[in-house]
């Protein structure tokens, strides 16, 4: 009686492979579908677009004396670099950058289609001079250093779902990215492609679709295998990325800083529709070891089945106002509410997933919704967690990596899985999570190009950024992109319509109320939702090649940038106050700035909207663009102004201010004069804290400019620098310069003068400190951003300003003649620079960013390459001294310079009060380089 | 045996008649989160056949098993099972059986002329041992004396594997073998006791064993989901459905996937299941456009295979060769047994096999059972060692009743 009448399918073992999982229907709003389109977004890092607006702006006000771009001495490359990308230099292409290599690859699973696809800068007209300068410039510089050339260009990261496929197949088609990407034009000069395209593709769907892909687009579609694709997309991530990796612990997302050295072995579980366990040995070393057919497909089957929901996140949405106590069968059911904890079983102890449900006479219409899926979830997030945790325990491995599409950065799934990891692992084996959850395999696929040029790039080498649409395309799948900045403010425009419902944050549960899937109550709750439920967003990977690690940090691993540690709710909460309440000023200057026209209001409009957006996805989900700090904060900010066509809001007020305070700087230079050289010092410093008040980024200054000129308050605030200042090294850097009984004074050789604002800032603080030094006979090295922010004052603007304050001083004309700042219109540039002058140089740099702060594992080259021979660091401003690297050590000398211009800031950091004082002077952490004579 | 299910309507009012003509004592519980599992021995010249009217939730796992004392009488282990949620029967049950010896300070148990009244009380396990004991005491005056659920469910265990020869089984590809163990070769083994939730214990020994792992997704949870999605009114009308659905339907295959190819670089063949359910998230289907059988098949097919890969894991992790499947999900039912059997072939590439007990329901009872032994009651144990043989040919005839 006991006979089978089913055995066909006996012998097949259920077990899950990483086809992936299906997802919502919010595509249907096709307003909210965008993302970034890399060709909206000009503004590459490193300043090349404000060479050209300069350009297209003519010669500035007040620039008598051309700048030149020529730094020579240095050895060092040029902003130009960067601007040159799209020049098809064959310095810097990759030398098979042709029609041959694809720019896209796919990872086709089960409902959702992974795209990636490589993107160069924009090509821009370049200006015949700029080229012809930049030519020689490398003819003299021997910037390539590298054995083999990399190309620089964005990363992106779209989905798509699988039904509907056209939609993928037409993007790819409007971005033509199956001939090369949008910019083709540029490098298909030498012929149009007419062969049959290949491109990489993995997944089920590889082949399921092949041939449509075939047929529409003609495109042949080359098969990589899935695991292979999945684990190295994985560790490519894991090197890559610099805070990819995170665990979620109830309710607490933490970015794991993980060695690149160390990284093998470890556990890479894929969720997708099944799940897929590997365990990773090294570079393309691996083994499927484990796998399960209960995985997200099983997720949002079996709950589309038992709660009608139309779409994954919907689903997921549910889950996280359920309350699975009512349908499973927990321990303290079972043990008339009390505890087995004899084996370690609490009453909230889930003892049967939907055990509940089989002793009451109800249907399934009498159960919530919300409390089926969530005990759906529980179910099946444990069971992988439990699962993967023993294959872990298999191979003696101590860290599991969860990723695929099922996990959503969905807090109770992370909370859940790593519950179960942490809980029958005793504590021993960590699970994480990638930020990059989905698009391993795709970026697998396309790392299998034989010459994607990324193999060598480095962490540091990757710039994420949000464009409008990251904060809403998480886990959401797009329809068509964004395709210029008209349709991205008409989305805005669109979105603040319906801007509530969507920035509002959905009132949820007070935690607790859900007994989970192990055994205890997760932390976690859902404090408020996105439509897409999604927790994550993938930005747009900009790979700057040139990007470098400051070679005088003294410890680049354990760097923090960050100051303040925005993980602090309250410290969150205020920095967007601040950020919120400078809006409405900043936009009006962003708006004047580009002439007031109805077009710049509406871009001013639309930027605010995004930019509030930003911040309100931020204030939800602080760590959903990676780990947070203040320096991102203000950097997204400067991103966002960027990507509507703002690209220097402060731009009049700059040279109103470099104008008045370059009027004064003959007389300061004549007071400084008649002091002795130690009382110059003193003032020298005193005049750099007192300029250091013109900040248009700080409130309490920007009141203060009412009510006087520049000098006057320059005077005032000098005078009231009274010692000791709140933080005073003052006279440690005193006898470094100038010796005292038993040490000799120190000579540097080299000073890197990283400087902050415009006006008064640079012109009567920093350049009078440049000249005290290059008068002892130290090179001096402004270090510029490279882009603008606030009104810090940049790179590109510096060498103008040198020249103009050089009409005053022949000690900053000599310098800055030496360091080839000013014989951009005398001498032809293919000339060397002239060796005439004896005066050590002052130089400019950029740094690399366009931000108030500075992150210093990601500089620009050419300060990498002017770090070299320097001995003293000189950090000004809040933003780049205190708010970032004010716990930075280096390895040569290095003094911090600001006031500060914020109460909290300053209670916090150094127990004082607002406008206190900061000159902090630390030795070299390890033996200087320099030689020291007196 | 009784046709499976078919009568499982007619449990609800039943009378008790008090016509059994036996002496019942040693009476023990294991009330689980679905089930009442209850073992009690009796002594009376009652015949097999007559035992028969006892057997509650006729699904064929109330059995009893017989061997004869030296004064000629019948003396019978009986095994029986309620609804929790029915509980009332049970008491009723034990109501209707007089039951007069309660065990305790009984030596020898077949005494009839100690009459402990003092002592009424019943080895009791489970959780409900704890959640209904107030309730015992209410309606039948029995306090319930709880016995640890993992140790009862060993000894449980340990006994039918010692005593009764043809205890274990294999089962796979619809073929079932028993398997004779050595007593002596008995441990380690581990011990996966498949209820409402499953638990899984590594035995190292008579009274040494660990609960080394567990899942929640077990036999509740087949159950539980099993009627919110097919309206089934009972867990056998469940299994009954599962024999004749065909998974394909709502499970996405790697075929699905691969457009009919294999995986076969990682042993994937194209019927693989690749997700459980998996199918059901592209299909414009809602419940009521499956049928009830395919989505029985789908969900037994998920969890068996489930709790045979994870129970796998952990015999690996032990290095444990053999792995004892018990507990009342599995009820003998072919196609449970079959998947099972076939994961944990599967991943132990043949290493580790999948064993069932025939008493697979009755671990944690028994168990409880014998711990009157620890209060002097020893003899039960030991004729039925003695007489395994006996008994084991009793269990096979049945088994060709089957």
């Amino acid at each position: 009686m006991a006979n089978l009448r089913e055995r066909e399918d006996h012998r097949e073992l259920n077990i899950g492979i990483g086809g992936d999982l299906n997802i919502d229907n919010l595509a249907d709003d096709k307003s909210k579908l965008n993302f970034d389109t890399g060709k909206d977004r000009g503004s590459t890092v490193l300043g090349k677009e404000e060479q050209l607006r300069d350009k297209d702006m003519g010669p500035k006000a007040g620039s008598s004396i051309h700048r030149s771009l020529s730094r020579p001495q240095l050895d060092l490359s040029g902003a130009a670099i960067q601007g040159n990308f799209e020049e098809k230099d064959p310095a810097i292409l990759l030398p098979n950058q042709s029609d041959d290599i694809s720019h896209l690859a796919l990872d086709i699973g089960g409902s959702l289609i992974k795209l990636v696809y490589f993107s160069r800068h924009e090509n821009q007209p370049v200006n015949d001079r700029r080229r012809k300068i930049i030519k020689a410039r490398l003819g003299i510089t021997n910037f390539n250093r590298r054995s083999f050339p990399i190309l620089g260009g964005r990363l992106h990261f779209v989905k798509f779902e699988t039904a509907k496929i056209n939609e993928c197949l037409d993007f790819i088609y409007s971005k033509q990215l199956h001939r090369g990407g949008m910019d083709s034009r540029s490098w298909q000069t030498e012929g149009p492609n007419t062969e049959s395209t290949v491109i990489k593709a993995t997944g089920g769907g590889a082949y399921k679709f092949a041939d449509l892909f075939k047929d529409k687009l003609g495109i042949s579609i080359e098969k990589e295998d899935e695991m292979n694709c999945l684990v190295s997309g994985a560790n490519y991530l894991l090197k890559a990325i610099r805070h990819e990796a995170f665990t979620h612990m109830e309710g607490r997302k933490e970015f794991v800083q993980l060695d690149s050295n160390d990284l093998y072995p470890y556990l890479l579980v894929n969720i997708g529709s099944g799940v897929s366990i590997i365990k990773v040995d090294g570079e393309g070393v691996f083994e499927r070891v484990s796998g399960t057919n209960v995985g997200g497909g099983t997720y949002w089957g079996l709950g589309k089945l038992l709660t009608k929901c139309k779409s994954f996140d919907e689903l997921l949405e549910l889950s996280q106002r359920g309350d699975n106590r009512t349908i499973d069968m927990l321990v303290g059911d079972i043990y008339g509410g009390m505890d087995y904890s004899k084996i370690g079983l609490s009453a909230s102890t889930i003892a049967s997933s939907f055990g509940k449900a089989i002793s009451e006479n109800k249907e399934i219409d009498d159960y919530r919704p919300e409390d089926i899926s969530l005990s759906l979830l529980r179910m099946i997030s444990y069971n992988i967690g439990q699962i993967s945790y023993l294959n872990a325990l298999r191979f003696g491995l101590k860290r599991i990596f969860f990723g695929g599409f099922f996990i959503r950065g969905h807090a109770y799934t992370m909370d859940t899985i790593s519950f179960a990891v942490h809980f029958w692992s005793k504590g021993q084996a960590q699970a994480m999570f990638l930020r990059h959850e989905g698009f391993l395999g795709a970026l697998g696929a396309f790392l299998s190009y034989e010459k994607h040029g990324l193999d060598d790039l480095l962490v540091h080498q990757f710039v994420e950024r949000f464009p409008m649409g990251a904060p809403y395309i998480g886990g959401n799948v797009h329809g068509p992109p964004l395709g210029d900045l008209n349709e991205k403010i008409s989305w805005m425009e669109k979105f603040v319509l319906k801007g509530t419902e969507i920035t509002a944050p959905v009132p949820m549960l007070s935690p607790g109320t859900t007994g989970l899937g192990g055994f205890e109550v997760p932390s976690s709750r859902g404090d408020s939702l996105r439509p897409d439920a999604s927790k994550l967003n993938v930005g747009v990977l900009h790979l700057i090649p040139s990007l470098e690690v400051f070679p005088l940090l003294a410890d680049p691993k354990t760097y923090e940038p960050n100051t303040i540690d925005l993980s602090d709710h309250g410290e969150l909460e205020y920095w967007f106050k601040v950020l919120s309440e400078h809006m409405p000023d900043l936009v009006d200057k962003a708006v004047a700035s580009e002439g007031g026209t109805d077009d710049a209001k509406r871009r001013g409009d639309a930027f605010a909207r995004a930019f509030s957006a930003h911040l309100a996805r931020l204030m939800e989900e602080p760590s959903a663009y990676g780990k947070l700090g203040l320096a991102h904060l203000l950097e997204l900010r400067e991103e966002c102004l960027r990507e509507f066509h703002f690209h220097d809001a402060y731009r009049s007020i700059k040279q109103r201010e470099n104008e008045a305070s370059l009027a004064v700087l003959q007389d300061l230079l004549m007071e400084l004069d008649s002091m002795d050289e130690e009382s110059r010092l003193l003032t020298l410093i005193e005049g750099v804290l007192a300029a250091n008040i013109f900040d248009w980024g700080s409130r309490a200054c920007v009141d203060l400019y009412h009510k006087g000129t520049i000098i006057e308050i320059y005077r005032m605030s000098r005078d009231k620098m009274q010692r000791p200042w709140r933080v005073d090294d003052f006279d440690i850097f005193k006898e470094r310069m100038f010796g005292s009984a038993e040490k000799k004074p120190h000579k540097y050789k080299r000073a890197l003068l990283f400087v902050d604002n415009s006006g008064a800032d640079i012109v009567l603080g920093m350049l009078p400190l440049a000249r005290e030094l290059l008068r002892r006979g130290t090179e001096v090295v402004l270090v510029g951003n490279s882009l603008p922010a606030l009104n810090d004052v940049t790179a590109m603007e510096l060498p103008e300003i040198v020249a103009e304050a050089a009409k005053h001083c022949d000690i900053l004309r000599a310098a800055a003649e030496a360091g080839g700042l000013l014989v951009d219109a005398m001498i032809n540039v293919q000339d060397s620079p002239r060796e005439s002058s004896l005066s050590v140089p002052l130089m400019v740099v950029e740094n690399g960013c366009g931000s108030p702060c500075i992150d210093l594992r990601q500089v620009s080259s050419e300060l990498a390459a002017a770090a070299k021979d320097a001995d003293l660091i000189v950090l000004e401003g809040m933003g780049r001294a205190l708010h970032t690297n004010y716990n930075a050590t280096f390895k040569c000398d290095a003094l911090k310079v600001a006031m500060v211009k914020n109460q909290r800031l300053a209670a916090k950091l150094i127990n004082g009060n607002i406008y206190d004082s900061v000159c902090r002077f630390e030795a070299a952490t390890s033996p200087s380089p320099s030689l020291s004579f007196s | 045996m009784e046709s499976v299910g078919t009568e499982a309507a007619n449990m609800g009012e039943r009378e008790f008649k008090s016509c059994d003509r036996d002496d019942v004592s040693h009476l023990s519980l294991d009330i689980g989160g679905s089930l009442i599992k209850m073992v009690y021995f009796s002594s009376g010249s009652s015949s097999p056949s007559d035992d028969q009217k006892d057997s509650y939730l006729n699904d064929g796992t109330n059995t009893s098993i017989g061997t004869s004392n030296y004064n000629g009488l019948r003396e019978k282990l009986h095994f029986l099972k309620f609804e929790t949620s029915k509980i009332d029967e049970c008491i009723k049950f034990i109501s209707s059986k007089h039951l007069r010896y309660y065990g305790s300070l009984n030596p020898g148990g077949q005494d009839n002329k100690n009459l402990a009244s003092e002592d009424n009380i019943i080895k009791a396990t489970g959780g409900g041992a704890f959640k209904f004991a107030d309730l015992f005491k209410e309606k039948l005056g029995i306090v319930l004396d709880k016995v640890d659920e993992m140790s009862c469910l060993v000894a449980g265990a340990n006994f039918l594997l010692k005593a009764v020869n043809h205890e274990a089984f294999t089962y796979m590809d619809g073929r079932k073998d028993y398997v004779q163990i050595n007593h002596k070769d008995l441990y380690p083994y581990l011990l996966v006791n498949v209820g409402s939730g499953v638990s899984m214990i590594k035995v190292d020994g008579d009274n040494e064993f660990e609960r080394v792992s567990g899942t929640s997704v077990g036999g509740g949870t087949f159950w539980g989901l099993g009627r919110l999605l097919t309206k089934c009114q009972s867990f056998d009308e469940l299994l009954e459905l599962s024999r004749q659905g065909n998974n394909r339907v709502i499970d996405m295959l790697v075929g699905d996937i691969y457009g009919g190819t294999d995986y076969s670089k990682i042993g994937l063949t194209s019927t693989t299941i690749a997700s459980s359910f998996g199918r059901a998230i592209s299909a414009n289907k809602e419940l009521d456009d499956y049928r009830p059988e395919d989505v029985a098949r789908s969900l037994l097919r998920m969890i068996s295979n489930n709790i045979g890969q994870i129970a796998y894991l952990n015999a690996l992790r032990f290095g444990l060769k053999r792995i004892i499947f018990g507990g009342f999900f599995i009820r003998g039912h072919a196609y449970t047994m079959d998947t099972i059997s076939v994961a944990v072939d599967f991943w132990s590439k043949g290493e580790a096999k999948a064993l069932f007990l025939r008493h697979e329901g009755f671990l944690g009872a028994l168990g409880a059972f014998m711990n009157y032994e620890k209060n002097g009651f020893t003899d039960i144990t030991h004729q039925f060692m003695e007489q395994s043989c006996e008994i084991a040919q009793d269990l096979v005839c049945k088994d060709e009743d089957l």
